[in-house]
This record gives C-alpha cells, sequence and structure tokens, in this order.
C-alpha cells in the first residue's frame, strides 16, 4: 500500500514537471537571438590604398613588426608577443598617421573554416591589446587568412610554430 | 498494379507500367508483353547481395570508325557506376567468347552463356557515329528470364557520350531498386592554382573536369544549393572573406555579405531560401547565423564567447550541426532552432571533431575527427550514438560531404601525397580518388542535378 503511495506520488511528480516542460516550450526563443542582430554590424572595410610588409619599407622596421606566435589551438597571448606587441604600440603613438593591418595565421592541421575562425580570432587579440596600450582601434585592421598563407613548408612542429602568427602591415 | 511472376531467383519481379521519359526514346522490345517488367532489390536491406550485371562494349553498327573508343568507354561508365553503387557485381564480359557478345536484341543474345558465367542481368548497347554526332541505343535484360526489361534511344554529340552513358545508369539503378540514381550528379571542389585558390567542378566520378571561378583569389568552403543552381562559397577577392553566390550554369557572380571579420562556411538551408554562415561581429568571436538570401536579413542562431563555426542543417530544417570549441575544444554540436538549445553530439572520442555535414537521410552527421595525429572521417547519429569510422589508415581525411540520396560520401585525402577528391559508399567501401592534375584539391560540396 506504501508501495503504491510512493509510485503514485513519482507519476504526479513526473507529470508536474512534464507540465512544466511543456509550457516552458511554449515560450518565444530568448530576446537575446533578435533578428536585427545582424544590423548592428559594421561592414568589412581594409580601407584604401595597399598595406605592405614593414620589411619591404624599411628593413629597420622589420625589428619591430616581428612576427607574433600562438600555441596549437590558441589564440592568447605569450609574454614574447606581449613584448613585441609593446615595440608595435610604442612605434604607433609615435606614428599617429600610419595604419597597421593583423593578419590571423593558422599552421595547416585542422579543418580551414576552423582555422579561419582561430586565425580571426588571434588577430583580434592582438589588436585588443595594442587597444588597451590606447592606441585608437580605428587604426587596426584585422584579417583573418586561417592555414591558406603559411611562411614555413612542412608538416612538422617547427613549420607548424612558425605559421600560428600574427604578422604586420603597414600603410 | 503490382502482379508478382513467379519467383526463380534472388531477384523479386514485379509488373510497373510507370515509363520515364526523359530526353531520349523508350524501346519497345514487345508490345504489349513485358516492356514494363521491373526487377526489384531491396537496397535498405543490410547486406543486399550484389547482382551479377554484364555489359559488353557497345556495338558500332555505323559506317564511321570508332575513333573515340565509344564502343568501351560507355560500356565502362555504365559499369563503373553500377559497382559504385555496391549493389551489383560487375562480370567482366572477357569471360565470354567474343562471338557470344554480340547480341543486342532480345533474339541475338546468347542466353546460355551468360548463365554460364552467372550474370542476372545484361545491358546492351549500339550507336552510329556521324561528325560530331551521336546515335545511341540501350537495353537493359533480365538474363535469367531471357526478359527484355527497358530500353532508351539517346541522340546527342559526340562528347556528350558520358553523360548519356550516367544518364542510362540512372535508368537501370531505378528499374532495379524504384530509387533514383545518382550517376549524372557532379562535385564542387577548391583547387589550387598558383597562389590561388579557385572553385572546380566535374562528373561525380571525376569526368568532364572545368573550372568555375577566376576570381585571381582564394576561394574557399563551396556549398551547394539543393535545387543545384547555385553555388555559395567565400573569396577573397576584394581582400576580405567575403561571401558570394554564383550561378552554376551561367557563372554568374553575387556578393550576399560582406561584414567584418570572417563571412565563411556558408551552408543553405533544405529548402533553398536561408544560407547559414559564420561571422565574427565582435572581436573575432565566430558566431553563427541565417541569412535570408532574398531579404538580406540576418538571424543570429548562436551566442557565446566560444568559436562557433562550420554549420550545416538538419534535412528537416529544424537543427543545425556545428562545430563549437565551448568545451574546451572543437566538437560537434546541434542547435534545435525552435528554441536555441544546444547540445553535445561527440563525446570521448578525440579533442578535434569538425566539419559536420548531416546526412540528407537525417539518421546520419559526417565530419572529420582527429585521432591519433590522423583525420578521418566519422559518421555518428544525431543523439550520439551509432558512431562509426569509414576511413583509417591512409594519410589524412576531411571534408565530408553527402550525395543528394544520402547513399555515399565525397570528401578529401592526402593519401597519395597531395590532397585530392575521393568518394565512397556511405558505409566507408569502395573509396576511389576522382580528381586528377596537379595542384591540391580540398573542400568537395556534392552537387546535386540542376533541376531535380
Amino acid at each position: 500500500m506504501q508501495q503504491t503511495a510512493k509510485t503514485l506520488m513519482v507519476c504526479l511528480f513526473i507529470a508536474a514537471l512534464m507540465g512544466s516542460v511543456a509550457c516552458s516550450k511554449k515560450n518565444p526563443p530568448p530576446a537575446a537571438y533578435d533578428t536585427n542582430a545582424g544590423q548592428e554590424m559594421e561592414e568589412a572595410d581594409l580601407g584604401a590604398g595597399e598595406f605592405r610588409s614593414p620589411a619591404e619599407i624599411d628593413p629597420a622596421l622589420a625589428a619591430i613588426f616581428q612576427n607574433i606566435l600562438f600555441g596549437f589551438d590558441q589564440y592568447s597571448l605569450t609574454p614574447q608577443a606581449r613584448a613585441i606587441l609593446d615595440g608595435i604600440g610604442a612605434w604607433m603613438k609615435n606614428n599617429p598617421a600610419k595604419l597597421v593591418l593583423i593578419e590571423g595565421h593558422t599552421d595547416e592541421r585542422g579543418t580551414y573554416e576552423y582555422n579561419l575562425a582561430l586565425g580571426d580570432r588571434r588577430a583580434n587579440s592582438a589588436k585588443t591589446y595594442l587597444t588597451q596600450l590606447g592606441i585608437d582601434a580605428a587604426r587596426i585592421y584585422t584579417i583573418s587568412y586561417g592555414e591558406e598563407r603559411p611562411v614555413a613548408m612542412g608538416s612538422n612542429e617547427a613549420a607548424w610554430a612558425k605559421n600560428r602568427r600574427g604578422e604586420f602591415k603597414i600603410k | 498494379m503490382h502482379t508478382p511472376l513467379p519467383q526463380r531467383r534472388v531477384l523479386r519481379m514485379h509488373m510497373r507500367c510507370a515509363a520515364v521519359f526523359i530526353t531520349a526514346c523508350l524501346i519497345v522490345s514487345h508490345p504489349g508483353t513485358s516492356a514494363c517488367a521491373k526487377v526489384y532489390i531491396d537496397i535498405n536491406a543490410p547486406s543486399a547481395t550484389r547482382v551479377p550485371i554484364i555489359i559488353p562494349p557497345f556495338q558500332n553498327t555505323g559506317s564511321e570508325p570508332d575513333t573515340h573508343k565509344l564502343s568501351t568507354g560507355m560500356a565502362s561508365i555504365i559499369s563503373a557506376d553500377l559497382e559504385f553503387s555496391g549493389l551489383f557485381q560487375i562480370i567482366d564480359p572477357k569471360l565470354l567468347n567474343e562471338a557470344h557478345l554480340r547480341g543486342v536484341t532480345r533474339n541475338e543474345i546468347n542466353w546460355d552463356s551468360l548463365s554460364v558465367v552467372g550474370a542476372e542481368a545484361i545491358v546492351t548497347g549500339v550507336f552510329a557515329i556521324s561528325g560530331n554526332r551521336i546515335n545511341i541505343e540501350m537495353r537493359l535484360f533480365d538474363a535469367v528470364q531471357g526478359r527484355f526489361i527497358m530500353g532508351k534511344k539517346y541522340s546527342g554529340t559526340v562528347p556528350e557520350y558520358r553523360r548519356i552513358s550516367h544518364r542510362f545508369a540512372n535508368e537501370v539503378f531505378k528499374e532495379l531498386t524504384g530509387a533514383p540514381g545518382m550517376f549524372e550528379t557532379g562535385i564542387v571542389f577548391v583547387m589550387q592554382t598558383g597562389g590561388n585558390k579557385e572553385l572546380y567542378y566535374c562528373d561525380y566520378d571525376g569526368g568532364n573536369q572545368r573550372r568555375l571561378t577566376t576570381l585571381n583569389s582564394l576561394a574557399l568552403s563551396p556549398c551547394v544549393s539543393p535545387d543545384g543552381s547555385r553555388v555559395a562559397f567565400t573569396s577573397y577577392r576584394d581582400g576580405n572573406p567575403d561571401l558570394y553566390v554564383m550561378n552554376l550554369a551561367g557563372g554568374r557572380i553575387e556578393k550576399i555579405s560582406s561584414k567584418k571579420g570572417i563571412n565563411i562556411s556558408p551552408d543553405f538551408s533544405p529548402d533553398g531560401g536561408k544560407i547559414a554562415l559564420t561571422l565574427s561581429p565582435k572581436d573575432g568571436n565566430s558566431e553563427i547565423f541565417a541569412l535570408d538570401v532574398q531579404r538580406r536579413t540576418l538571424e543570429r542562431i548562436t551566442d557565446h564567447r566560444a568559436t562557433d563555426v562550420s554549420p550545416s542543417w538538419s534535412p528537416d530544417g529544424r537543427q543545425m550541426a556545428f562545430v563549437s570549441s565551448r568545451s574546451g575544444n572543437p566538437q560537434i554540436f546541434i542547435n534545435t532552432l525552435a528554441d536555441r538549445s544546444v547540445r553535445r553530439v561527440t563525446f570521448g572520442r578525440g579533442n578535434y571533431n569538425t566539419s559536420p555535414a548531416w546526412s540528407p537521410r537525417g539518421d546520419r552527421i559526417a565530419y572529420a575527427g582527429l585521432i591519433d595525429g590522423r583525420f578521418n572521417i566519422h559518421t555518428i547519429a544525431p543523439d550520439g550514438s551509432r558512431y562509426r569510422q569509414l576511413t583509417a589508415g591512409q594519410g589524412n581525411n576531411e571534408d565530408p560531404s553527402w550525395s543528394p540520396d544520402g547513399r555515399y560520401i565525397t570528401f578529401s585525402s592526402n593519401r597519395t601525397g597531395r590532397k585530392e577528391i575521393y568518394i565512397m559508399r556511405a558505409d566507408g567501401t569502395g573509396q576511389k580518388k576522382i580528381t586528377v592534375g596537379s595542384g591540391d584539391k580540398t573542400d568537395p560540396a556534392w552537387a546535386p542535378l540542376p533541376g531535380n
């Protein structure tokens, strides 16, 4: 008898639970997913004129605008990357008319779609750091090439390490 | 109106009177008798018996010589199509005395010799060349009963012989299985050309390879609309990775998304009206959106600080598989569009699973997964059950894309040292390379036949 009562209680509880689930399904989707989300988004604009590699402009610049390197599937900045970005930030403060393009790259491993997203993250990590140094975000452009533009050929860790990088262009 | 005939072997026979006309004429061998007979193979049986079929070289009955070797060319295309389906066993015509191979019609075929080599069906063909034109007649017979099943007359230009052969293979497949064949479909893929990447197209078996784009830039991630008419893809033509749509027939290219950041990994909705894609609206944080192709409005699908990329619609359009790093590394997730609830699909098998492709049948998701340092193609049911590895031990295998009927998968592999496009059956058997020529070839997208 006691067992039956328990079972009944459990059944009622489950029924109540199912009722509440059924009700919650009727609610509209969360407002965060509004259909106008895209209207706030900026159109792509790399500006007029061509970004050039620092070494092409002046060999001395190549020492400042070194590639910053990342770990596998990582977009956080290493201490070495921060040190390079500190130098780039100082140069940008001294050259306020100059614009910088940060290219995000990955190694060949993984899907190129995921790598395009990862390269975008890497470029934006560097951009965020530069803005935190006080550089106007409008002077910093980003683009991701994913795994499409390797600097080192070969399928080994030495090549992969060089290819997981942020690369800088100036105009 | 099904009138079962006496069962004489593993194949069941039905009567069926729905003749299919395309551009061809139907050949009626015995008017009023068995022109509509149909053999039936249960293609969904787990271990369906392969039907032994023989396709002798076609007979040139015209006055002009067969300089393009169409005689063996057409027979071998049809043989390869049927063999690849996994439902037919191709019997080598060389097993027969050449004199026994010349029969084309019911009265000419040497039925006894076919029974010796175990053929249960035979395709015969005759053709005549006249300049750049070709006339072809092809027939399918039940070799056990010596019965005419179906025949077609085709007329076209000589270079169309591949297409005509695929079309007749579709007819044979449909007659013997009841399901439409997909031997006239194609595959869009990316090929490295110098420092650039351009889109290319080929027949599903690699024939008729041709270039689609000359944007002198990086073209990536092609995806073909369900009606086979359009290709969506990413190009750096204007500097940024923007999204474009191109007509497959006319080649007209239109830019449809150029948001700041990435505009990548398109996937057409099952009704063709929307394209799911990946954008990075803020700080490089990629999210999945659905773009209404006509109205150009965007609907946000995911909202998470982790990387979300590579959407693939379920065939009913109610869910979307995608890649997310929200659990720490890339895994396959499913978003239920009605309430945006998200559940993880891949667990415990590798920490890098990407490129989901939802089967047109709905019951499986193919993806590329990294295990022991190699990428391979796997499938899993949407509820995470029925995991299966389809490729193994041969290089890296990535970018799976389903055929429109869900029976086959195309993918890229570097197993020969260079990245090439491959096709296989959905169970991983029958893997074969279809592309030729230098340049890495990647990211194949199976293209339905336009108009189907």
